[in-house]
């Protein structure tokens, strides 16, 4: 008989002759037994799914190269998912951002990191984040905003409608529902709507309403009219300008028989309210009713 | 050509080829090993963690050996071996035309037979399991256990001796 030969007989590699010679064996029984009883074992169910995935969230994990194989290795997972937690955290609130916010008929001044002055109108919300303000100067703008902004580097005003960039200037913001309006008074301004670039410099002043750009003159070296509480308009659509009225006095605004979209140029008072209505109703010859917090423009005529 | 040996294990597809070629068997080895479970489940996850992270220094071909490699070295020295549970499947069920005698009489030998795997040194019930149970040929079990295919031979044929001379009561 060769050598190892019950391996050879398991895979039928023995010759005729010691097969012969092994089926004599009074052991062949008892072989030819554990090699049919072996044929039908099975091991424990492997799920190849479940092992996948939870391969593919490990891998994802990057985990570290080193495996303690220990019986702590639950818990030092427990105390990597603890640490990744908090140092996720810690990082999320060191990067929260700095926020300001106005309410109706109120105005703030801030000054930012770089000693930049930013004065927020009635409504209006500005955040930037102050981790961040070394690297590159940002600020989200929601509503209104003149800014004075130090020399240094690429200053930048994001807001839903577009990208407003400058070196070091004095500028003015409003940004409204579907509303971006930038005046620039000194230096020089880009403003980015829709990936399109404009440059304003002093004296100019771009307006887009729904996207739609206007440009107009505007003093070089002035400052923004409510700045000096009064809110200025060359030919607006009205309910813009009813909006802001609605934003310095709070108010309710309600019309009857008013061309809403008919354009309105002039300025209304953002101290007065008799008279800031008067601004509005005489040019447009419409009449107007205060009652309490709520006005009601109407024109007589139409009736 | 043989371009696509020379494939990279870092490539989601060749990678996720060689999990669905080589997992069960890690996990049965590692299993007839130790005859734990979730230490075989544990052992398919770290080798093959460890595969994707060395995955541009181990070639396709190796990926293999790489792979019993870990997991072989995972429980060195650590794990205590357990009873192996094997199962048998229900193939013998459906010839019921037996006498009571003889089905207690195989169920007396599989306990036996049972008995005498889990009293047998960890390589040959290795060897064993894994040409009966998953079909591996002896020179691809030599790969695993990183030995000639002679030695293996060995293993094997001192297994079944031992097997029946255990069985036998001798």
């Amino acid at each position: 008989m060769q050598e190892n030969y019950l391996a050879k007989w398991l895979t039928d590699e023995l010759t005729e002759a010691e097969m012969v010679e092994f089926k004599k064996s009074e052991d062949f029984a008892t072989y030819q037994k554990i090699k049919e009883s072996a044929s039908i074992l099975e091991g424990p169910k492997f799920d190849i799914d479940k092992a996948w995935s939870s391969l593919e969230q490990t891998k994802s994990k990057e985990q570290p190269k080193v495996f303690t194989l220990t019986p702590f290795k639950a818990f030092i997972r427990i105390a990597a998912v603890i640490a990744v937690l908090l140092a996720g955290s810690f990082f999320y609130l060191s990067t929260l951002n700095e926020s300001f916010t106005t309410e109706y008929a109120e105005n703030k001044t801030i000054t930012l990191p770089d000693t930049s002055e930013v004065i927020l109108n009635a409504e209006s919300k500005l955040t930037f984040s102050e981790k961040q303000w070394d690297d590159n100067r940002n600020v989200n703008l929601e509503g209104e905003a003149y800014f004075k902004v130090a020399k240094g580097k690429k200053f930048t005003v994001a807001t839903a409608q577009g990208l407003v960039t400058v070196l070091g200037t004095q500028f003015n913001v409003e940004n409204r529902k579907d509303y971006l309006e930038v005046t620039c008074f000194e230096g020089l301004v880009s403003v980015t709507i829709n990936g399109k670039e404009t440059k304003l410099s002093a004296g100019n002043s771009l307006l887009a309403i729904n996207g739609k750009r206007t440009m107009s003159k505007a003093t070089v070296n002035g400052k923004p009219s409510w700045l000096t509480k009064e809110s200025s308009f060359r030919s607006i659509p009205l309910h813009f300008v009813m909006d802001e009225l609605q934003r310095q006095f709070n108010i309710k605004i309600i019309t009857k028989n008013i061309d809403k979209g008919q354009l309105y140029t002039g300025s209304f008072s953002n101290e007065n309210l008799e008279l800031a209505l008067k601004s509005i109703s005489v040019p447009l010859q419409i009449k107007f009713n205060l009652d309490g917090d709520k006005v009601l423009f109407y024109d007589e005529k139409a009736h | 050509m043989n371009l696509e040996h020379q494939q990279n294990i870092c490539e989601e597809t060749v990678y996720r080829r060689v999990f669905n070629e080589t997992s069960k068997t890690i996990f049965n080895y590692i299993y007839y090993k130790f005859g734990n479970e979730e230490k075989a489940n544990d052992a398919v996850q770290e080798a093959f963690v460890k595969l994707w992270e060395n995955c541009a220094k181990v070639s396709p071909d190796k990926a293999k050996s790489y792979l019993y490699t870990v997991a072989n070295n995972l429980y060195l020295n650590v794990l205590k071996a357990e009873k192996v549970r094997l199962k048998y499947a229900d193939k013998t069920l459906k010839t019921t035309n037996e006498s009571p005698e003889f089905i207690m009489e195989e169920a007396e030998f599989k306990e036996k037979l049972d008995n005498a795997l889990n009293s047998l040194p960890e390589n040959q019930r290795i060897t064993f399991l894994l040409n009966r149970i998953d079909g591996k040929k002896y020179a691809e079990i030599a790969k695993m256990e990183n030995v000639s295919v002679k030695a293996i031979e060995k293993r094997m044929h001192l297994a079944l001796k031992s097997l029946r001379e255990r069985i036998d009561g001798i």
